[in-house]
């Protein structure tokens, strides 16, 4: 049988040791035959109580210059005696995908299988260290079975650390270490085998749908209506999703860190048209500016440059422009107003949110660098040189960032589908005779609820044009492309709440402001 | 050293970008996807099928690459829809979306457009008995760019419908190869997938086509809160972006046994064309309407107009 081995991570110092030697000296284990392995010597000693725990250790020069011979030792030790548990004390600046590399080359695989995986990190110390040691920290955050966070002085502390490690590692346990009987439970617990789990799910759905359907369209609720509204936001939405995350991609992957930086604007006003100018030039929608505006954030650009970077991309690009022209059976005044409206509106937002939320967190990774993708791809791009390295990484980081921003994606598209199913009919019953200020309300809230492509929305503008006053339609047409619930919840996949809350707040405002001056005013 | 072991997140992966780049190609070679999104869109779901294609063979060369931590919930992005779109469900049809009439302004009303430009609702529209002031906007302000269409320059043979050389001009441009239409006879037969074209054509050019005969299908549409008893709009589902903006789109026509047509119904409706006022918010606007003379019942017809 192969035996189980039992793995703890952690950065140096961050007391790997002193957990084996509190966890395994345990009198009512001290019949157990282990063995512990080192791979890091740190401050502190193994020491075994009862003797029933011999301790060998491999230096970090051996494990890169002779694996070979680590291997043959380790499948020498496990030949030679008979153990049932087998634990090691990883190097803490040493990927994990080495370890197993090591356990499952040929002569070993059969001979043992990891159990668990336990990361150690030292409260005080695990924020300041992530984002600037290497990937191989964020590595082993990410590949742990659970986490235990020593030297937590308060629960704030604590719930900001939790935080952390579940944007690295989602679903993850961390426990604070203060007693260990939490951590015995978390130890021998059984894990369902996530394979199995996606199989599951999938008979659920279609079970669900076979039988919930039918007793909610007794209940007068259209399920066909809403599938077909999702599966037609979707397929509107996706493409452009993947323009977004590859042009992303290429971002993160082959424009090196420093070179936007160095080469970017210095001054705001510089950036800003650069960022209109970009906007301009892509043709892409609202679901693709967001992925590039994450990586922009990430890659250093001002915050204020970046956020009119992405509200103004969906609202001016060449695609948006051709289709308001012919949506509008050619009327350049709207096409213009359009355009010169959303432009303002960008910068504005960009200006106000600069100087309100620059200081606080806006990312919800915190203090990472851009090794934190959320990706799962942890290799630094830096330190991949060869261009077919870069292709590959490059691939793996889009569709990591595929799943991580689409998973919003799908539920602001379900969400939407599902308000616009049951309830559009307020929208246009509230209009009946009032004024230019509640007709922008009205039609604003309306394009935040139905997420429309930008890049055909000024077609659904249009239809509306009967019942609403221009100004109504110019804050649809301004307003929807830059926040609607699809993007909100993009958004959410890597900005803070607070953040995200300021943006959709100052967005509505200025739009509503700027239309409202414009088109009380007489308009053009 | 590289260990190799069965990757089941790879393999799971692999199975999605396949099937959805799969159903993509799929959806699109057999037209099925203009039940959810616009012609439009081919071009965007071809890349879509490329890109999944090729992260497919990707994962590949990493299906034997051993991962500890072993994940799947993240495909559910990519399984949702996919179990959506091969799960039984039916296209949308006119009793889904029952009250949303818009008229058919949407396609390409000029007078609404006029009236944007102003920002004020359009005026009552000069008296139809005098059409050379209503014509004069339409031709002069908005030279062809509604509707692109061929021109064979063959207006020597077309009698004008209206005796004003100012219609005469935009005669010449517009409307000489424009399908079903029959100029001598003054009679326009509006095939079913002509139907988007036809209607934009008689909105923008209502003057022209005043009193031809037209026959056309579409589904019984009534509403009462914006039609009287008499009338009914002989409409088609009309998606502008994606199944979640479907209206019903159409022309008004007049029939004094409009009561007795049932709901929804497909029927073939001839008569004569003419202008009448459509009353919204209490402004009235011009529309191209239909004095009925027959019905004759139809089959369904599958599949959405789209507005171009």
């Amino acid at each position: 049988m192969a035996i189980p081995i039992y793995v703890v991570t952690g950065f140096l110092d961050a007391g790997k040791t002193t957990f084996l030697n509190h966890l395994l000296n345990r009198r009512d284990w001290r019949d157990v035959r282990m063995m512990v392995m080192q791979f890091e010597t740190g401050e502190e000693d193994f020491q075994s109580r009862y003797g029933n725990c011999p301790c060998i250790s491999f230096s970090k020069k051996m494990l890169e210059q002779q694996p070979a011979q680590i291997v043959e030792k380790i499948r020498s030790l496990l030949q030679s005696r008979e153990l049932d548990e087998l634990w090691i004390e990883w190097n803490g600046v040493v990927p994990f995908s080495q370890l197993q590399a090591l356990l499952l080359h040929a002569s070993l695989r059969n001979l043992c299988k990891i159990q668990k995986v336990i990361h150690i990190a030292d409260g005080g110390k695990i924020e300041n260290l992530l984002g600037r040691t290497g990937g191989a920290l964020p590595e082993q955050i990410s590949t742990c079975d659970f986490a235990l966070v020593r030297n937590v002085p308060s629960a704030k502390l604590f719930k900001r650390i939790r935080h952390l490690l579940k944007g690295i590692n989602p679903g993850v346990k961390v426990i604070e270490m203060k007693s260990y009987n939490d951590l015995y439970k978390q130890l021998f617990v059984k894990k369902g085998r996530p394979v199995d789990i996606a199989f599951q799910t999938v008979l659920l759905i279609v079970a669900l749908h076979f039988v919930l359907k039918p007793l909610l369209e007794i209940a007068q609720i259209p399920v066909n209506t809403i599938i077909n509204v999702f599966l037609g936001i979707m397929l509107q939405a996706v493409p452009f999703l993947l323009i977004g995350v590859l042009l992303s991609s290429v971002i993160q992957v082959f424009v090196p860190q420093n070179a936007i930086e160095r080469r970017f604007p210095k001054s705001i006003r510089l950036g800003m048209v650069a960022a209109i100018l970009a906007g301009f030039c892509l043709p892409v929608c609202d679901c693709a500016s967001i992925p590039i505006f994450r990586s922009l954030v990430r890659k250093g650009i001002p915050l204020p440059v970046a956020v009119t970077f992405m509200t103004a991309t969906p609202v001016i690009n060449p695609v948006v422009i051709l289709s308001t022209y012919y949506a509008f059976n050619g009327d350049m005044t709207i096409v213009i107003s359009r355009v010169c409206l959303g432009i303002a509106a960008a910068v504005s937002i960009g200006l106000i949110l600069g100087s309100w939320a620059g200081k606080g967190r806006v990312l919800s990774g915190g203090t990472l660098d851009q090794l934190m993708c959320s990706c799962g791809c942890y290799e630094d791009a830096e330190s991949i040189t060869t261009f077919r390295g870069k292709v590959g990484l490059f691939i793996r980081h889009s569709q990591g960032e595929f799943f991580s921003v689409g998973k919003y994606l799908v539920i602001g598209i379900f969400i939407s589908s599902v308000v616009q199913t049951l309830g559009t009919g307020l929208f246009t019953t509230a209009q009946s005779g009032s004024g230019l200020a509640i007709s922008m309300v009205i039609m604003m809230a309306m394009a935040f609820v139905l997420s429309l492509c930008s890049s055909s929305d000024a077609i659904v503008a249009r239809s509306f044009a009967n019942q609403f006053p221009m100004g109504g339609i110019m804050g649809f047409l301004v307003f929807g492309p830059m926040m609607d619930i699809k993007n909100v919840m993009m958004l959410s996949s890597g900005f803070t709440k607070g953040f995200i809350a300021k943006l959709v707040l100052t967005g509505f405002i200025v739009c509503f402001a700027l239309v409202f001056l414009f088109y009380s005013r007489g308009g053009m | 050293m590289q260990a190799r072991a069965f990757n089941p997140q790879i393999f799971l992966e692999f199975l999605c970008y396949s099937a959805f780049g799969g159903l993509m190609f799929f959806l699109v070679r057999s037209g099925n996807y203009l039940f959810y999104v616009t012609p439009r869109m081919e071009p965007y779901l071809y890349f879509t099928a490329i890109v999944m294609g090729i992260w497919a063979c990707a994962g590949l060369g990493r299906l034997f690459r051993p991962q500890y931590k072993i994940r799947s919930a993240h495909c559910l992005v990519l399984v949702i829809p996919i179990l959506l779109l091969l799960l039984p469900h039916t296209p949308l049809s006119a009793a889904d979306l029952s009250g949303k009439y818009i008229g058919g302004n949407a396609f390409s009303g000029f007078k609404a457009a006029t009236g944007l430009l102003t920002a004020v609702p359009p005026e009552n529209s000069p008296d139809p008995a005098d059409p050379a002031a209503d014509n004069s906007v339409v031709a002069e302000d908005f030279p062809s760019v509604l509707t692109p269409l061929p021109n064979n320059n063959t207006a020597d043979s077309i009698v004008p419908p209206v005796p004003d050389p100012q219609t005469h001009v935009s005669e010449e441009q517009y409307s000489t190869d424009l399908p079903g239409l029959d100029v001598k006879k003054k009679k326009i037969t509006i095939a079913n997938e002509d139907f988007g074209v036809w209607i934009s054509e008689l909105y923008g050019n209502m003057e022209r086509y005043k009193g031809y005969t037209v026959l056309i299908t579409g589904f019984v549409f009534k509403d009462s809160e914006m039609l009287q008893a008499d009338e009914f709009v002989s409409a088609r589902l009309m998606m502008s972006c994606c199944a979640a903006d479907l209206i019903p789109a159409g022309l008004l026509c007049n029939y004094a046994k409009a009561a007795e047509l049932k709901t929804d119904s497909w029927v073939t409706v001839e008569g004569t064309l003419f202008i009448g006022k459509h009353i919204y918010n209490n402004v009235a606007y011009d529309d191209p309407q239909i004095s009925v003379t027959k019905i004759t019942p139809a089959e369904e017809v599958k599949g959405y107009v789209t507005p171009y």
